[in-house]
């Protein structure tokens, strides 16, 4: 029979394609050190994987490569290897994998991953985000939403919640780098974020919102610190968000027809 | 008149060989099945044998709990066979024609009262062209629905245009149309594309006209309907295509229901395609013998996203699709199997291209869990009672066919419909 494309792999393929862009600045900007810890997170994330499609039949996404690209680029710089091992594997398997695989989780893997990172090891610094990798973040949402795998709504409601915030002058500019790319990383999730059109608005929003509360209020946080924080938070708050707006077209509708 | 984004949808593209020659040829198939619309199989009373003599229009069973309910012969012939499921479900019956038979002529004389009317469609096989949600299949024979959808387009790949079907039926349209607002206290909806009005609207306050876009799946009945009058429990709601509704107008002016309509006969394993008007029940190997390519071949009733194969056109459908029939190749290695299936489905993942399968009507992704996780009450608030499976064919296609939507929403009906007539 005649099938369409947009399966879950194909979903993953035209999403790391959207990537290319941030990967290929982070690594042309970053040295050895980077494209290590790429391949480490890449193969540990490949193990659960494996070891997840041979004791649950859970097949194979190439999502985890996008999981090890999230990781690689946000984590806390200098753990070593065993740290760093332990808590990718934390994130994949609770984040992740005991809910079924990509598409059932909640929350992003790499969104535990970090902040398992970030609070089981408070003491190594967080790295900074080079201008032009946080420009290239421009590129992988353009195409992104062009072919409608990450959610649009997010984007543009975060996207227009920073510039006025920074026309205000409550968001300082020096948050902005590692903001934008979180945003497109871990925010933009088209599986943990909000999936309804309000419900997407919303999530940017509440995503800006917290980034800001961050920014003034946590004393000596790095960008990449609080902007991990604010999505992991947001990502939690997505399915209230999704009520929220379903709440409120039921009650149109009711309004509407006199019955849902 | 109402108006909806038009914009929504997705364009469609699949292959299909142009046609031989323009207009409209009339072919009608040496043999032709009746059959129930898909997915039942009522109890029935047939009421010619084996190798009886039928004229167009005569009764060929009734159902047993409606007896004025027939489903009548598409031409005139001689019964070939009658299959019936334990029970006495009625499966098809096979007719032969021959030339030169009658044609059965109903009395019009009530046809302007409310009962006379419902008779009258019933007794001349109109009913079973109606298509009732929630839940589909043919409405009871003394429902009255919330309101009546009449579908004057059709936005599914390759569908005829209703429009073409209706021409030189205005008059007989309209007086169908009179006649259906006769049997709802609601509203008759007149879907249609942007242009002219199909309808004079004046002394008719309760026929309604609604335009939507070309983009499938705006021309989804069930997406109208469920933005403008969901169906509920007991809130029925009809839909008939416009041009059931002029032969309707035909069969109250002369007592005779005409039973060709027009089919389009497309697909990549033809060699051309062409646009009939054609019985209903037509055999679908009949039109499209000459046509086809050589090798093996499936036979759709239906659009390439909601056909099911079949050998006689379903009383609902005005599509034929020929496809190449899908050869099994080498069995996959057994590790590339390993990596690929499991014994789950798997998830599906909210994208653009979901969200506009349910033309921005629904808040796909949700919907689409609620209906994979067996959720009724959630997918029921959502307006899954407005739904028959080919409104989310398209979905299911976008997905790429292993989401099984239409087979977990045909779940979900009959979950409720039992749940709720106990």
């Amino acid at each position: 029979m005649i099938r369409g494309l947009w399966t879950r792999e194909t979903v993953a393929i035209v999403l790391l394609a959207a990537y290319l862009p941030l990967a290929l600045f982070w690594l042309w900007f970053g040295g050895m050190e980077e494209v290590q810890r790429l391949a480490l997170a890449a193969l540990v994330l490949a193990i659960w994987h494996l070891v997840f499609l041979l004791a649950r039949a859970q097949p194979i996404s190439l999502s985890a490569v996008i999981t090890a690209l999230a990781v690689a680029m946000l984590a806390p710089e200098g753990l070593g290897p065993f740290r760093l091992i332990l808590g990718i594997s934390f994130g994949a398997v609770m984040g992740e994998l005991v809910f079924g695989g990509w598409g059932r989780n909640v929350v992003n893997p790499a969104t535990v991953a970090l902040s398992f990172l970030g609070f089981g090891f408070p003491g190594f610094p967080w790295p900074e985000i080079m201008t032009p990798v946080a420009w290239a973040a421009i590129p992988t949402a353009v195409i992104g939403v062009f072919m409608g795998v990450l959610p649009g709504g997010v984007i543009f409601a975060a996207t227009l919640g920073a510039t006025g915030a920074v026309a205000l002058g409550v968001l300082p500019s020096f948050a902005l780098p590692a903001a934008g790319v979180v945003l497109v990383l871990l925010v933009a999730d088209p599986v943990t974020s909000a999936t309804t059109m309000l419900g997407r608005w919303l999530n940017g929003l509440l995503y800006v919102a917290l980034v800001i509360l961050f920014a003034t209020g946590w004393q000596d946080a790095a960008p990449v610190q609080f902007a991990v924080a604010a999505a992991l938070l947001t990502s939690l708050a997505a399915p209230v968000l999704d009520e929220v707006a379903l709440a409120l077209w039921y009650a149109q509708r009711r309004r509407r027809h006199g019955r849902s | 008149m109402l108006q909806f984004g038009f914009r929504s949808g997705l364009t469609l593209s699949f292959p299909s060989p142009p046609r031989a020659a323009p207009g409209v040829e009339d072919v009608i198939t040496e043999e032709a099945g009746i059959r129930p619309p898909h997915g039942t199989a009522p109890r029935v009373t047939l009421e010619v044998e084996d190798g009886a003599a039928v004229a167009q229009g005569a009764p060929m069973a009734r159902l047993r709990d409606a007896p004025d309910v027939c489903f009548v012969s598409p031409m005139p012939g001689r019964v070939a066979r009658s299959v019936l499921l334990q029970g006495h479900r009625l499966s098809e019956i096979v007719i032969f024609g021959e030339t030169g038979g009658d044609t059965v002529t109903h009395p019009t004389s009530d046809a302007e009262t409310e009962p006379g009317l419902r008779r009258l469609m019933q007794r001349a096989g109109f009913w079973p062209w109606i298509r009732r949600r929630p839940f589909g299949g043919m409405p009871a024979s003394d429902e009255r629905p919330a309101a009546i959808f009449v579908m004057a387009t059709d936005t599914r790949p390759f569908a005829p245009d209703p429009i073409e079907a209706l021409a030189g039926l205005e008059e007989a349209f309209s007086r169908g149309l009179r006649a259906l607002s006769m049997l709802t206290d609601g509203t008759v909806f007149v879907c249609q594309h942007p242009g002219p009005a199909l309808i004079d609207r004046s002394g008719a306050d309760r026929i309604r006209t609604v335009q939507s876009g070309r983009r499938h799946p705006q021309g989804a009945p069930g997406l109208r309907i469920h933005a403008l009058c969901p169906a509920g429990l007991d809130t029925p709601v009809w839909d008939i295509h416009a041009e059931d509704v002029a032969l309707l107008g035909t069969l109250i002016e002369t007592g005779q229901l005409p039973m060709t309509r027009l089919v389009a006969v497309e697909g990549t394993a033809l060699r051309e395609s062409r646009l009939v008007r054609t019985q209903v029940g037509a055999d679908l190997r009949g039109l499209t013998h000459r046509i086809v390519h050589p090798g093996q071949h499936t036979l759709l009733s239906g659009s390439p996203l909601d056909g099911h194969p079949a050998h006689w056109l379903a009383p609902s459908d005005r599509q034929i699709t020929v496809l190449p029939r899908e050869t099994s190749g080498a069995p996959s290695h057994w590790l590339v199997a390993a990596l690929t299936r499991s014994a789950t489905p798997k998830p599906m993942i909210p994208s653009a291209a979901l969200d506009q399968a349910f033309g921005g009507m629904i808040p796909a992704a949700a919907f689409v869990r609620a209906l994979s996780s067996g959720d009724d009450e959630t997918a029921m608030k959502m307006g899954v009672l407005s739904l028959l499976e080919d409104d989310i064919a398209l979905a299911d296609y976008v997905l790429g066919g292993n989401a099984h939507l239409s087979e977990l929403l045909r779940g979900m009906l009959d979950r409720i419909r039992t749940e709720f007539a106990a």
